[in-house]
């Protein structure tokens, strides 16, 4: 009762004309700056704090829209994925595997609108979530030390075998791959350069953002060029219906309830953030309902799991940042910095001190859904319209905007080049059909694999007995097994009746 | 082309960066105070890297087509502008660098000369007018001559 | 010890005639990601500029991330070197890696602006932790150095690292002891601290700024705040000074220029900062941020950042961290 009595407060702070056209302009940017590959919610957010501060905008205003953008970029991530296989954000990589094939199959309308639902429930669940639970869960948080984060990072690599339809061990040397290229740079707890040839630039390891455009963009202008279509894209696959249809969606309800709750999970982690929240929600999506082998080739609900999980995660994330002062993920790092620029000081004293700052921005986030789905059910005809544009007009402003989103915050010619090597090794890989999903999942979560590992070992003294103490610890682990065990033996029950479906091929 | 050469080629080199990774690793060591040190978890990682190699000699897929005309003519010239492109950003300034690398591009994908030059003027004005003038991020603006 | 020295640098500063001096295109290089403390203090810094008048326009702020400021500081170096416009924001951390020999260049290739603040060394323990002061935790760490692990928001030698073992060793642990004492990374303050609430490690030492509202709720309990008097944001927080261990572990922000920059836009951009220092608003903005806003600048500050680095390298091959 308490809270409904705050949430009402914040709802008046929030109503304001201001701020709702702010709410309104900060979805809108959100979105747009989401769908671009190259630039994601951490540059998104970042470039308009200046922008905020020029316009003298009040704490809360502030606060409201570049949240919006945040959210916002959520949804946005998903568009590029579905329609051009190229992720606009880190966590819309996974809405690649099942998102770009149900395009293929005409089914864009309905990959757009069950992401955009998803996204919308995932959001709401997370937000409610904060609302009801944030003491709860900060509670349930500090129980994961070093030693629970290695667990979990086990489990989700574990378990990596099987969210691409290709060959399984393809998948896992690309893990690999990805995990050996996510140790170059300075290693945080010792200060040593790591296969960085003395080369400063290599310093900080591999951008993931840098890697993500090579891989997913570049390759596939290269791949486009290939196929020799020269004008206008063949892979446009006509679409007569702006709107979806009904069916698809309430079949994936299941998966976007399945995949909000793990995705608010590893948001609430400090750490963790969304990309794992999508990652998790997706493989153990695919784990759960995968009884036909459809999950990667257009599967609704493979769509609909991770766009809620990363929906769910970006809310989870605020949970920490909001009552803890601890940032969920890089997004939220880039908030704290703007609540500490407006002299707010984050910390456990947040919801007492800064009543409205906080009751307002979550009043916002409602407000902020309900703004998204309503904006991005009707535009998924226009997204879809997308397709229509030729690939000679549509690529070349890709990867532009890829190059600029990287440089503006850079100013770095390293990053380009950076970009192109992984557009070659992208371009090799996908002929090879070796997933390039992994490698970036690699990428972009070895590093704190490999981070906790170390603290956990370094507490203990070099004791590895450290790992398999605690019961949260020893609970994922077994999850793990038990992952694995069923993988092998799903796997076994498939081999025996001889080429009952031989693998579709893949590019 | 032998059935499953390809594999088997990015096998070996995958074998080989896995041991070159093991290798390197070895001679990160600290002094005190990091029981595990930075050299174990890469060998960890070049470990399942250096056995999927293997698979991937040992089982190979069947090979793709490689070098597909005149598609190869498309690709590289696209990688010789995106190599370009962060060359002459500088010494060009933002907006014409950019324009004539969407203009190739452009040109590469199949585009006809003139709509090429107005996507590349369009894409390369555009950007920087949000980026620059809007978003406030600097951009090299005019051709800088002090290169 | 700060304050007294920044009287002198105000009153010198006054003497100096009025430069006419003024950046045409001012820019502000932040040597790390959107959201860091360098971030912080170029856009803080940037704003109140502008908003105070001092330089026409906005400021530019320029993330160039990488290798703990290292790629700033090549960059500019080997390109920006005589840029009247351009000031780049160092705290001392900074000072540390050039000190461990992890910048391309020592302390003479730039010329040292200034410094407006600092943020202060402070060291925490659980709330219901069964030490109370420095000399608790001094006594199990000397009675078995590897009894307490310690953790901070820098990796093994880094600043939040090196300071707690200086305090250590002010405080009588034996220099071959505090190799010993087990040290923790993470990538933040906050993390940290919210490692510390688990229970998962013992002992945090890291910057009192970003970490103050734990201290303010009651989750933890400082053992000790490494400044010169107590702080006033903290007032219940007990100085290692007056538990008898004399460290100050300052973690100050300023700003470098390029080394070749003419001596107009050195003392063009001092009296910009002084003034700034001076003002109002820095003052606000700086406490409010758990900064305590102290002044060294020109010859003054340039003379501080070689004693502190050749302090810092001396420590650091006492404890081993380079050869």
């Amino acid at each position: 009762m308490e809270t409904l009595g705050f949430l009402a407060h914040g709802f008046a702070v929030a109503f304001t004309p201001l701020n709702i056209v702010l709410a309104l302009i900060g979805c809108f940017l959100g979105t747009i700056i989401g769908a671009l590959p190259g630039l994601g919610p951490v540059n998104g957010v970042a470039i308009l704090i200046p922008v905020a501060f020029s316009l003298q905008l009040a704490p809360a205003s502030a606060l409201i829209l570049l949240s919006c953008v945040y959210y916002g970029c959520m949804y946005g991530g998903r568009i590029s994925s579905i329609m051009l296989n190229i992720p606009g954000d880190e966590p819309a990589m996974m809405t690649c595997l099942d998102g770009y094939p149900m395009a293929q199959k005409g089914k864009a309308p309905e990959a757009l609108a069950i992401s955009a639902i998803a996204s919308f429930v995932g959001a709401i669940l997370a937000t409610i979530g904060l609302v009801l639970f944030a003491p709860l869960l900060v509670r349930f948080a500090i129980h994961f030390g070093p030693a629970e984060y290695f667990a979990l990072y086990v489990l989700a690599f574990a378990t990596i075998g099987g969210i691409t339809g290709t060959n399984p061990a393809k998948t896992l040397l690309a893990a690999a791959l990805g995990l050996a290229l996510g140790t170059v740079g300075i290693d945080p707890q010792s200060g040593v350069p790591r296969f960085t040839f003395g080369v400063f630039e290599l310093f900080d390891g591999f951008d993931a953002i840098v890697a993500i455009v090579g891989l997913f963009a570049i390759s596939e202008v290269l791949v486009l060029l290939e196929e020799g279509h020269g004008g206008i894209s063949a892979r446009a696959v006509r679409v007569s219906r702006a709107f979806a249809q009904g069916r698809e969606i309430a079949a994936s309800a299941g998966a976007m309830l399945r995949g909000s709750v793990i995705g608010f999970v590893a948001g609430v982690l400090p750490g963790a953030g969304a990309s794992l929240g999508s990652f998790l929600a997706y493989t153990m999506e695919k784990r759960y309902s995968d009884r036909r082998g459809t999950f990667g080739k257009g599967d609704p609900r493979g769509v609909a799991a991770p766009e809620a999980g990363n929906n769910a995660a970006a809310g989870g994330a605020l949970v920490p940042m909001l009552s803890l002062g601890v940032p969920g993920s890089g997004t939220t790092a880039v908030l704290l910095a703007l609540l500490i620029s407006l002299n707010i000081t984050p910390g456990p004293l947040l919801f007492q001190k800064e009543p409205d700052v906080v009751w307002g921005l979550i009043a916002s986030l409602f407000f902020a859904n309900f703004v998204l789905i309503a904006m991005n059910l009707p535009l998924v005809g226009l997204f879809t319209r997308m397709l229509a544009i030729p690939m000679w007009a549509l690529m070349p402003f890709v990867v532009m905007v890829s190059f600029v989103g990287i440089y503006s915050i850079s100013h770095s010619p390293f990053d380009l080049f950076m970009m192109v090597l992984f557009g070659v090794l992208g371009y090799v890989l996908r002929k090879l059909a070796i997933p390039v999903v992994p490698v970036v999942l690699g990428l972009l979560l070895g590093a704190d694999m490999e981070s906790n590992f170390r603290r956990a070992l370094s507490i203990s003294g070099g004791d590895y007995a450290i790992l398999f103490q605690s019961g949260i610890a020893i609970g994922l682990y077994v999850l793990t097994l038990l992952f694995l065990a069923l993988a092998v033996f799903l796997g076994m029950r498939e081999r025996r009746p001889p080429g009952a479906e031989p693998e579709p091929a893949h590019d | 082309m032998t059935n499953g050469l390809s594999d088997r080629v990015a096998g070996a080199v995958l074998l080989a960066l896995a041991v070159a990774f093991w290798v390197a690793a070895g001679q990160y060591a600290v002094t005190f105070g990091d029981p595990v040190g930075p050299a174990a978890f890469p060998k960890l990682v070049a470990v399942p890297l250096g056995l999927f190699s293997l698979y991937l000699i040992f089982r190979p897929d069947p090979d793709p087509r490689w070098f597909v005309w005149p598609g190869v003519v498309g690709q590289a010239a696209t990688l010789a502008v995106l190599v370009l492109y962060p060359l002459l950003l500088e010494p060009l300034g933002f907006p014409l660098a950019t324009a004539l690398a969407s203009a190739v591009l452009a040109r590469v994908l199949g585009a006809a000369w003139l709509a090429a030059l107005v996507l590349g003027v369009a894409v390369g004005g555009g950007l920087f007018l949000v980026f620059d003038s809007v978003l406030g991020l600097p951009l090299p603006l005019a051709p800088s001559f002090s290169f | 010890m700060f304050r007294r020295l920044g009287r002198v640098a105000a009153v010198a500063a006054l003497i100096l005639p009025l430069a006419a001096f003024s950046p045409q295109n001012p820019e502000c290089i932040a040597p790390a990601n959107p959201g860091g403390g360098w971030d912080f203090t170029c856009r803080t810094v940037g704003k109140l500029l502008t908003d105070t008048g001092l330089v026409s326009g906005q400021v530019q702020v320029t993330n160039m991330t990488g290798a703990v400021g290292a790629v700033a500081y090549a960059n500019v170096a080997s390109k920006r070197s005589d840029d009247p416009d351009l000031v780049v924001a160092t705290s001392t951390v900074g000072i540390t890696q050039i000190a461990q020999g992890k910048y391309p260049a020592g302390v003479d290739a730039m010329r040292w602006l200034a410094m407006l603040g600092a943020d202060v060394g402070v060291v925490l323990v659980q709330k219901d932790s069964k030490f109370n002061s420095l000399q608790d935790l001094l006594a199990a760490l000397k009675a078995d150095p590897g009894s307490v692990v310690a953790a901070g928001s820098s990796g093994v030698g880094g600043w939040d690292h090196l300071r707690l073992l200086m305090l250590l060793e002010k405080a009588g642990m034996a220099t071959d002891q505090l190799k010993s004492v087990k040290w923790v990374e993470f990538s933040g303050g906050g993390d940290a601290v919210t490692q510390l609430m688990g229970g998962h490690i013992g002992v945090v030492s890291t910057d009192i700024g970003e970490i103050g509202g734990f201290i303010q709720s009651g989750d933890v309990k400082v053992l000790g705040v490494m400044s010169g008097d107590r702080l006033e944001a903290f007032p219940d927080a007990p100085t290692a000074k007056e538990q008898g261990v004399d460290f100050e572990g300052y973690n100050w922000r300023g700003f470098y220029m390029g080394g070749k920059v003419s001596d107009e836009a050195y003392d063009g951009w001092l009296a910009i900062m002084q003034k700034l220092y001076e003002s109002k608003e820095w003052q606000e903005t700086a406490k409010s941020k758990g900064l305590t806003p102290i002044w060294r600048g020109g010859k003054d500050f340039e003379a501080f950042v070689r004693q502190s680095e050749e302090n810092m390298r001396k420590v650091s091959k006492a404890i081993g961290v380079i050869k």
